[in-house]
């Protein structure tokens, strides 16, 4: 496929670049802002690179407790989520004929508005006298999660060929054991993955929490409230941080797997 | 071989007992309490069947940001279409090996990212003395910085196409995946030059993921609400944004009466997309 028009070729790449371009190159412009010892925001030459904003960090009780707080919030939502989307997912190999439709009842609430479901829900823990704290950030972060872990979850098991568990069941293994001794060894980086996409999901989640959260609020609740009075440059520090902290960890995962694919 | 149906119920139960008392039965209740009466000695609503809630729908011109929503959604779904269509053709048919597995990651990346942070960094990008009116001065295009870059629609529609890209992207690199390229090569024997073959055998054999990806952006913009609250001047709104308008003065009936219309819109376009070319079918290749 190299013999495409040479004008063509240079429209694909263009707008492929402007995408990316535009994905890209504001957050990591934020990034290079952050390292500016300058109260204006703008790149910092090379010579006066600092990372005086991170350690002011240290000095931002709010935000290292709302971090905190996502962080504890984040790794429950995790745990939960990767548990239940291979449950999901095992039943998704075992329901033949059902298995779109079960697909679309795991994967649909992808697609509800965060404010909606955070408001739907808040509500009625609300009415029921349920207050709210970091297990009703959870439960809302939970259901964002899961569609995401599910899919990857899901993508993992193309590694468990029936060939092998037929195997398995010959040599008289239960199907316990099948699912211990051979599927289970085989999806293990897909539900590494899931779990850390899980982490990151509920650790960015802004719209959610916004309704969710109890007194403490989480890290993008907190950052939200500070991008709107008045940007400082630790605000810029912290955000270039957890960006660059998400991009890392999807990046290995991501290469990681596509490099693992067999070729086409 | 087939599993006992006491083995799938227990794998089923706990995903789905999630999903109906944490997705479904709170959605359900907020379109039930969408028709009762606001109550004014409890400072809560009580059962009836009242169409308050959607008639003030209709009162201060709230119906133009249903409107100017759906408008959104419509302009950012096309122009993330008309980038992400070259992007999953140059990944499926252009790149290399390598290359193709950097750019597939860099697509994912986005998903596990912040959308507030990734909206918020565009004002330093759009701002008075951001990049881009910096960079216009220096070169003498403009005398004074431009003010329309930052608070308003063009940046919201900026922010939009930059957050749910990759929701074109996806499933159109899935679809192209599943194209043969021999049928492509066959076309280029025959004559057909690069336009002809896109329009005459790429479009039609990927339009599902086509669909897809529009629907997917589509209804991410209609329920989005940070980059307006990012990105958009004062008195921009998007319905999200006006759901917590609405609740930061406690009117429950009008909110719950426009999160019924939205869901009904967002779940009626999914479903009919899914019974037109099958969500599940995206990952199928993949799951088996």
């Amino acid at each position: 496929m190299t013999r495409d028009e040479p004008f063509a070729r240079f429209v694909v790449w263009t707008l492929t670049l402007l995408g990316f371009v535009a994905i890209y190159a504001p957050p990591l412009y934020l990034l290079g802002v952050s390292f500016n010892p300058s109260l204006q925001p703008g790149l910092p030459s090379p010579s006066e690179a600092t990372l005086h904003w991170y350690a002011a960090l240290a000095g931002e009780r709010a935000l290292l407790a709302a971090l905190w707080h996502s962080l504890v919030i984040a790794t429950g939502t995790a745990v939960a989520a990767t548990l239940l989307s291979l449950l999901a997912a095992l039943a998704y190999v075992e329901l033949h004929a059902r298995r779109a439709t079960w697909f679309l009842v795991v994967v649909l609430p992808m697609f509800v508005p965060g404010v909606i479901q955070g408001l739907a829900l808040s509500t009625i823990l609300t009415r029921t006298g349920i207050k709210a704290s970091a297990l009703t950030v959870m439960a809302g972060h939970l259901l964002w999660a899961m569609p995401f872990a599910f899919i990857v979850i899901l993508t993992s098991f193309a590694a468990v060929r029936r060939s092998f568990l037929m195997a398995a069941a010959d040599l008289g293994a239960s199907r316990w054991q099948q699912f211990r001794d051979v599927t289970l060894p085989l999806i293990t980086p897909g539900l590494v993955s899931a779990f850390i996409f899980s982490f990151l999901l509920s650790i960015n989640e802004f719209t959610r929490a916004f309704y969710l959260a109890g007194r403490q609020n989480t890290l993008p609740v907190v950052l939200f409230g500070k991008m709107n009075a008045g940007a400082s440059p630790t605000i810029y520090a912290m955000s270039g941080a957890i960006f660059l902290v998400s991009v890392l960890c999807v990046g290995a995962i991501a290469v990681r797997a596509l490099l693992r694919r067999p070729q086409r | 071989m087939k599993a006992s149906p006491s083995t799938i119920f227990g794998l089923v139960f706990l995903p789905l007992a999630a999903i109906l008392v944490l997705g479904l039965a709170p959605l359900a209740v907020v379109v039930v309490w969408s028709f009762w009466a606001w109550d004014p000695s409890t400072y809560w609503i009580k059962p009836d069947f009242s169409l308050a809630g959607y008639a003030a729908i209709l009162e201060a011109g709230r119906w133009t940001v249903i409107l100017s929503t759906l408008v959104k959604a419509l302009l950012a779904a096309l122009i993330c279409l008309v980038i992400a269509y070259p992007t999953a053709y140059a990944v499926t048919f252009l790149a290399s090996r390598r290359l193709a597995v950097v750019l597939l990651a860099l697509m994912t990346i986005p998903f596990f990212t912040s959308y507030l942070i990734r909206s918020f960094s565009w004002r330093l990008v759009l701002g008075r003395t951001g990049v881009v009116n910096t960079f216009l001065q220096d070169v003498g295009l403009t005398s004074a910085p431009i003010d329309w870059l930052l608070f308003s629609d063009f940046a919201v529609m900026v922010g939009l196409v930059a957050s749910y890209l990759p929701f074109a992207t996806f499933p159109l690199v899935l679809a192209m995946g599943r194209v043969d390229s021999i049928v492509l090569s066959a076309a280029r024997d025959l004559g057909a030059g690069f336009w002809t073959v896109l329009r005459t055998i790429l479009l039609p054999l990927t339009l599902s993921g086509v669909f897809a990806g529009f629907l997917f952006v589509f209804v991410m913009v209609a329920g989005s609400s940070t980059e307006v609250q990012m990105l958009g001047g004062a008195g921009a709104s998007i319905v999200s944004v006006m759901i917590n308008d609405v609740m930061r003065v406690a009117n429950y009936p009008l909110a719950f009466a426009i999160s019924t219309i939205v869901l009904a819109v967002i779940l009626g376009l999914v479903l009919i997309g899914n019974w037109t070319f099958g969500l599940a079918r995206l990952f199928e290749d993949r799951a088996q």
